[in-house]
């Protein structure tokens, strides 16, 4: 699958794991070294001390579930189960406020179109589908390159970005 | 007005561009239909019964006499010579060609114009009081606020894939024009105890399926918080809306499940962490905005005109129109103009090229050329001198435009219906003829005085029907078009939701119903009585019992 980090096409070291009926984490994690689990798996997986460790969560969680976990996570991937739940932009923009600086990674249902707004919410890893992804993917984030509004990327609305004011 | 500046003016270019390249991958097989959807919603682009139907804002109804002309041309070059207005005072084109469409964007672009999130689950054109700025009670002008929130809502990254469409009226004075009451928010221009100006703010009113009159949660919002308070109820939204039904997905049917007080709880929750960060509003922006909402150079009048006088003597139709169809101005020797789109053969709403042609020129040569659309599907020319007006009127008149009917039965709000809507149960535009055809006598509908009549042919109400003072709603029954009546609703700061009169009519019947219904009223009413308010005295029974009265 094709992973963009930072708008570059990057390699994926990153493991996830989710057991089944049956099977555990343990057994599944064995030589993993960057190890990627949903929340629910999340204290079976810390106890193993991968050598790096990532959440995943989606729109049915919330950012105080993930809080604790922040300093000890260095990625947190956000599904979107399809791409019109737009949950996971509210929860990136939680998730940068609480100050979280790793990897942020956009997961399921992600396309070209949705690239730009991902990234202005603090997003700044993207796993496309392979036939959802061409050299041409990459264009999207500058399509629009002017902002009204403050967001994960710069906080400052527009009228406060050319202006000293800060009544 | 508002003059795009180098920025806003690269959004729409870039978004003209963005959107032409994701036409030209749909068309190429490169984006599926699903995907494409919600991009081309977002452009206002809609595929309908006929045709696409392109959606156009006009950011609170204000445009100037260059951007109608734009779109006269726009009607006349890529449509069938005409366009529809909607009760969020955008317009609707019913025939572009999908492959047209980025041009007409592109069109739009030069005159600061965009069809940006007229449509699609996201924040929608913000709608205000059409007499905004001219009307004599008004505590502060109500535009400024919606163009400081055209700016944070368009394009926002956050809000763009909401649990569903979201709307946002703002209005400045104690009447309510803009039916802020049944929007997901509302926000009403108020003066606390200690003098200072700011916002009450209601969540949770809509129509459709489920109508709700919104509820207040805060009483007092200062000014410079807006922002950062509507991106906290927006956030909460977003993250804990419905989305597994859209007939649930509203924020007003999270309000009523959370119940009020919860909701209000998280949002404030939520605005503590963004009150006093960047999304604070700085004075600097709040009054660079207002510097584009000036008062016009208005020539020093005398509050009486004799020519004026003269003419209404002289002239009964003019005097007919002059008492239906203008109202009171702020300044002195000035009046508003209502230029009624609901003539006596035609679609409610509905304007031709040629038409958007005259009334810009008239905006040009009398009201400092500007226009209005309305949430009731007419247009405005808010700043006319009183000597001029006889001059607007014989224009307007030569164009159909000046139907002395403003505020009676036949200035209807309907929506497009069967003949145009995919989404449609029933006819509306046939019931509207029908209904003009029946109550053609000016005379009488000026004794019935105010009543607004409201239609929408399915149940997501964009006709309004449940605030109608009269609502008619078409229903499907057995492949047969049938019309459910309520009465009692209001859209304005008396607000309620209209009650069911009984048993759906057939199509044809509904005329005679009506006569009916406005019999009743002229039996039960007291000297100078509204038709609503005889309703909330008398209640339905006897409607109901006049009405059903032969079919038992
Ligand atoms: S009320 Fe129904 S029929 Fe009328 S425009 Fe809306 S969706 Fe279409």
């Amino acid at each position: 699958m094709p992973l963009l980090i930072n708008r570059q096409p990057a390699a994926d070291r990153w493991t996830l794991i989710q057991p089944q009926e049956g099977e555990t984490l343990e057994a599944l994690a064995t030589g993993v070294d960057a190890l990627l689990v949903p929340i629910e798996q999340l204290d079976a997986a810390a106890a193993l001390n991968p050598a790096a460790l990532g959440v995943q969560i989606n729109g049915d969680h919330s950012v105080a579930q993930l809080q604790p976990w922040l300093a000890r996570v260095t990625l947190i991937a956000v599904e979107f189960p399809v791409f019109r739940d737009g949950r996971g932009y509210s929860l990136a923009r939680q998730i940068r406020r609480l100050g979280y600086e790793g990897e942020l990674r956009a997961v399921g249902n992600v396309g070209r179109d949705q690239l730009g707004y991902m990234e202005r919410c603090g997003f700044n890893a993207f796993s496309l589908a392979d036939d959802r992804y061409s050299p041409d993917t990459l264009k999207a984030f500058s399509e629009i390159s002017v902002r009204y509004q403050g967001a994960a990327d710069d906080p400052r609305p527009v009228y406060r970005q050319h202006s000293e004011s800060t009544v | 007005m508002y003059q795009y500046n180098t920025v806003d003016q690269q959004i729409v270019d870039e978004r003209v561009e963005q959107f032409r390249d994701q036409t030209r991958r749909y068309l190429a097989g490169d984006l599926s239909d699903d995907e494409f959807l919600a991009l081309r919603l977002m452009n206002g682009l809609y595929i309908q019964r006929q045709a696409p139907m392109l959606r156009v804002a006009i950011p609170y109804g204000l445009m100037s006499a260059n951007q109608l002309r734009k779109l006269a041309h726009i009607a006349r070059t890529y449509d069938k010579g005409y366009g529809h207005f909607t009760t969020r005072t955008n317009i609707q084109f019913n025939w572009p060609k999908l492959e047209e469409v980025p041009d007409i964007l592109a069109e739009l672009a030069q005159v600061q114009m965009h069809a940006i999130q007229t449509s699609g689950n996201c924040i929608r054109n913000t709608t205000t009081d059409h007499f905004a700025g001219v009307t004599p009670d008004e505590l502060e002008d109500p535009r400024p606020w919606c163009e400081i929130i055209r700016q944070w809502s368009t394009l926002h990254p956050e809000f763009a894939y909401l649990p569903r469409k979201f709307k946002i009226a703002v209005t400045g004075s104690a009447e309510d024009r803009a039916a802020s009451q049944v929007h997901d928010i509302g926000l009403h221009l108020v003066r606390n105890a200690e003098g200072d100006i700011g916002f009450e703010v209601l969540v949770g009113g809509g129509l459709g399926r489920t109508p709700v009159i919104g509820k207040v949660i805060r009483e007092f919002l200062p000014k410079q918080d807006l922002l950062s308070y509507l991106d906290a109820i927006l956030r909460v939204y977003n993250l804990n809306g419905r989305r597994d039904n859209k007939y649930k997905a509203r924020i007003k049917i999270l309000v009523e499940a959370m119940g009020v007080d919860a909701f209000r709880d998280q949002v404030e929750a939520e605005w503590q962490h963004t009150r006093d960060t960047e999304l604070r509003l700085t004075d600097a922006e709040i009054a660079r905005v207002k510097g584009f909402f000036q008062p016009h150079p208005y020539e020093a009048l005398p509050a009486e005109s004799p020519a004026l006088q003269q003419q209404l003597q002289s002239d009964s139709d003019f005097k007919v129109w002059f008492e239906r169809n203008t109202r009171a101005h702020k300044v002195s020797g000035y009046r508003c103009v209502v230029v009624s789109l609901k003539p006596l053969l035609g679609a409610p709403g509905d304007i031709t090229d040629r038409q958007m042609d005259v009334v810009a020129e008239l905006a040009e040569q009398y009201s400092f050329a500007e226009i209005r659309s309305t949430h009731d599907q007419n247009l405005v020319l808010a700043e006319v001198r009183q000597d001029d007006l006889y001059a607007v009127w014989t224009v307007l008149t030569e164009y159909n435009l000046a139907r002395a009917n403003i505020n009676t039965l036949t200035d209807m709000i309907v929506c497009p219906g069967f003949d145009f809507c995919a989404l449609a149960n029933a006819k509306t535009l046939n019931i509207s003829d029908a209904i003009n055809a029946e109550f053609d006598n000016l005379d009488y509908l000026y004794d019935l005085g105010d009543i607004q009549l409201n239609m929408s042919g399915c149940i997501n109400a964009c006709g309004h029907h449940h605030v109608g003072h009269i609502g008619i709603l078409g229903v499907d029954k057995k492949g047969e078009d049938w019309y459910q009546i309520t009465l009692g609703g209001s859209g304005r700061e008396d607000a309620s939701l209209g009650k069911v009169l009984g048993k759906a009519v057939a199509a044809d019947e509904v005329p005679a119903v009506l006569r009916k219904i406005l019999e009743t009223y002229v039996e039960q009413r007291t000297d100078e009585e509204r038709f609503l308010d005889t309703v909330r005295r008398v209640g339905l029974t006897p409607f109901k019992e006049k009405v059903y009265a032969s079919a038992h």
